[in-house]
């Protein structure tokens, strides 16, 4: 009997050890390389985007710019994140709790069968030429069905996604009563809460749009279905932040020599996120009409409230750095800096990932103002911002996991060459970067329009001015497809290539003198209703508005 | 005295005649934000007030209950429409609101709350949220305009932000009695 337990207590310190179990490793991996293959699809498809933008590449009719805008976005800003952050977040999850259950991992299952379900049918519409909508898919233009049939289901996936990582963390609880949930379940579950009440936006959408493309009722609220899609819109893109914000406190101290900066702080950044991020969306609808000036006013203390986690996690970050560097024996302000390891692309990836995010974050701030926002919102400008954010900050800092994530789930490991692939990897996907956001800011600043195809409008000397923009636009696009390339190379490679070997899975250790993390940012029960509340009391207002004052709808319009 | 500071600052904030007239233009935003943050002002001097007159806290309200229904009661006051509607024409109600929403609502809660035990807390939540949802059934379906100052839409949007606050509050209640705390905590 003795024996049998000693034997039970040497497998489950053997797991937490060595940490995941191959079927839980199973499920980790079919996610994230599925997620790879789509990075490899949308970023293919990125690239003939910006070459024919640029007047360098003709699409043939029967794949219009429209359809390849729709797809890339589709597969990249939805599908690949989705993918990434379950992948993740089940792999972690598995390792910091010694396993998941098998009732989580059927649902992890089932939640990745919904979510490819729903993926092809959407994406099957889209390329037959039934749904050139593009990834907001405004309303009146109409799509097939079965494209919103199909995002719904992906919907549903992610829900079920969502209740697999909360079920995992109740049954911790309940065998380690009385403790806080470890740091990264912690984030598992605030960023599906967030991604779940987001998505409830999109769902009521859909309620709306399926109806309407099913022709059973003839026309749509199109102010509504716009406010309902950017309360997830704006809230999905957090979510894939929150994620690679996961990453930032917990395993890149482990990088740099440093400890976690404090556990309360990244619990509180992750309880603002939930319960501050959905109203955020209105700053998406700032030239809209129908919402009153006032409300949008108001509207703008609520978006810039979401700067605040993320000034706290910039804070936290540099205070890492900074002592980590003054343990090595770093001097002066700065000298932490040389300290880092910048030739570990480990750290280096999530590193430039954070750098982009000043810019990012203070190019996001200034679009959340009206007049500024007047001057950029139809224009490119906005596809830099989101290709600076969701492109560098998230993308870079899920790449940078992948380092480490794939080895630890292959058990193999990360060789000096992969390494050294990996670092020209991050600096070509910067420099990539650099030039398309960094055209696409400028040229947007001299107007040239984001969801156009490319145009030299009838030969108009501003329009052609543009030119030399969008070149470099190309240029940029074609290094971000090496950077694809050679990403989806590194991870296959990590997957069967690699030698074998024990990689571990970074958790930042607390730092000695760490406060204890008080009690309250356990109360799951309260944030939820206090992030209701919050919700409701930003929508009410213009949304009541939008039902009450409707106009009489929009028949459908189909311009492809 | 950092956090009687911060209530001194909110409420000289909210007192600034640009930010009055952005936090009246719209009824919801006049019930459900200026006097809510206003009684949040209280709530920051609260510990200050209370370092200043603690004989007066302990006599005036030693079980909290007393506390409570000054609150109750200057809250229900304030539900009136009528009573919206002075405030916004009659400068002597408007200086009222400034005073009894810190002064009559945020200080005598924040007192009371403490000294409530789960049980009295999840009690007034409950008076909150029925007379929320008396609310909202009143100014969601009553024909006529009920405030002089604002549009029946607005009165309606006042009606399902009630209905959404008086949800919430419900669903905190009700979550309660579904978890059993003994089975995550030693």
């Amino acid at each position: 009997m003795e024996a049998a337990t000693l034997k039970e207590s040497f497998i489950d310190k053997t797991k937490s050890k060595l940490g995941v179990s191959p079927e839980d490793s199973r499920l980790s991996l079919t996610y994230l390389s599925l997620a790879f293959i789509i990075l490899f699809v949308g970023g293919f498809l990125g690239l003939v985007q910006g070459l024919n933008r640029a007047g360098l590449f003709e699409l043939p009719p029967w794949f219009d710019y429209y359809q390849v805008l729709t797809s890339h976005g589709i597969l990249l800003v939805l599908v690949f994140t989705t993918l990434f952050m379950t992948g993740y977040f089940y792999a972690g999850v598995s390792h910091v709790h010694g396993g998941l259950s098998p009732k989580v991992r059927k649902m992890g299952w089932t939640a990745f069968g919904l979510m490819v379900f729903g993926v092809i049918m959407t994406v099957a519409t889209v390329v037959a030429g039934n749904a050139s909508v593009m990834y907001t898919f405004y309303p009146p233009m109409q799509a097939s069905p079965w494209f919103y049939v199909g995002l719904t289901i992906m919907v549903v996936g992610i829900w079920v996604a969502a209740a697999g990582i909360w079920t995992s963390a109740v049954q911790w609880k309940k065998e380690n009563k009385g403790k806080h949930l470890p740091l990264f379940t912690y984030f598992g579950v605030g960023a599906y809460l967030l991604l779940f009440l987001g998505s409830l936006g999109v769902t009521a959408e859909m309620a709306m749009l399926i109806p309407w493309a099913f022709g059973w009722v003839e026309t749509v609220n199109v102010m509504l279905s716009r406010t309902l899609f950017w309360a997830f819109g704006h809230t999905a893109v957090n979510v894939w932040y929150l994620v690679a914000v996961s990453a930032w406190y917990i395993a890149v101290p482990k990088f740099v020599g440093g400890k976690l900066f404090n556990d309360t702080l990244a619990r509180v950044v992750v309880i603002l996120s939930v319960v501050l991020n959905v109203p955020g969306g209105f700053h998406h609808q700032i030239i809209d009409p129908a919402i009153t000036e006032g409300v949008k006013f108001m509207h703008v203390f609520m978006s810039l409230s979401i700067a605040l986690p993320s000034l706290l996690t910039a804070f936290a970050m540099f205070a890492v750095f900074a002592r980590a560097g003054k343990r090595k024996g770093a001097k002066g302000i700065f000298g932490f800096l040389k300290k880092l390891p910048w030739t570990d692309v480990r750290f280096l990836a999530p590193m430039i990932a954070m750098i982009a995010f000043i810019p990012g974050g203070a190019g996001g701030i200034a679009q959340t103002n009206n007049q500024l926002n007047q001057t950029v919102h139809n224009s490119l400008w906005v596809v830099g911002h989101f290709h600076l954010t969701v492109g560098v900050t998230v993308a870079l800092t899920f790449f940078g996991i992948t380092y480490w994530l794939l080895p630890y789930l292959t058990k193999r490991t990360l060789t000096p060459r992969l390494n050294k692939l990996g670092v020209i990897q991050t600096w070509i996907w910067t420099i990539g970067m650099l030039f398309m956001s960094g055209a696409m800011h400028w040229v947007g600043l001299l107007g040239s329009p984001r969801r156009t195809s490319f145009s030299t409008y009838g030969d108009n000397a501003t329009a052609l001015s543009w030119d030399p923009y969008l070149f470099l636009l190309a240029i940029g696009g074609t290094l971000l497809f090496i950077g694809v390339a050679l990403m989806v190379y590194i991870a296959f490679h990590l997957m069967f290539k690699a030698p074998k070997g024990e990689t571990e899975f970074p958790i930042a250790e607390r730092e000695a003198n760490d406060i204890t993390t008080p009690r309250w940012t356990e109360r799951w029960g309260l944030w939820i209703v206090v992030a209701f509340a919050v919700i409701s009391m930003g929508y009410v207002i213009p949304v009541v508005e939008m039902i009450v004052n409707a106009p009489p709808g929009s028949p459908p319009f189909q311009p492809w | 005295m950092r956090q009687a500071k911060y209530g001194i600052i909110l409420y000289i904030f909210l007192m600034l005649p640009p930010v009055v007239t952005l936090f009246e233009f719209n009824m919801t935003i006049h019930m459900h934000m200026q006097m809510p943050l206003l009684a949040a002002a209280g709530m920051l001097m609260y510990p200050f007030l209370k370092q200043k007159f603690p004989g007066f806290f302990e006599k005036y309200n030693k079980n909290g209950i007393p506390g409570i229904i000054l609150f109750l009661i200057v809250v229900s006051y304030w539900l009136l429409p009528r009573a919206m509607d002075e405030a916004l024409t009659i400068p002597a109600v408007e200086i009222f609101k400034f005073i009894s929403w810190p002064f009559l609502v945020g200080v005598p809660l924040r007192d009371s709350w403490s000294k409530f035990s789960v049980m009295g807390k999840n009690v007034v939540l409950g008076i909150l949220s029925i007379l929320f949802v008396l609310m909202a059934v009143i100014y969601i379906f009553s024909d006529s305009q009920l405030c002089n100052n604002y549009l029946i839409v607005e009165q309606i949007t006042l009606g399902w932000a009630f209905g959404f606050i008086a949800l919430a509050l419900i669903i905190y209640i009700v979550q309660q009695f579904f978890i059993d705390h003994s089975e995550y905590e030693e």
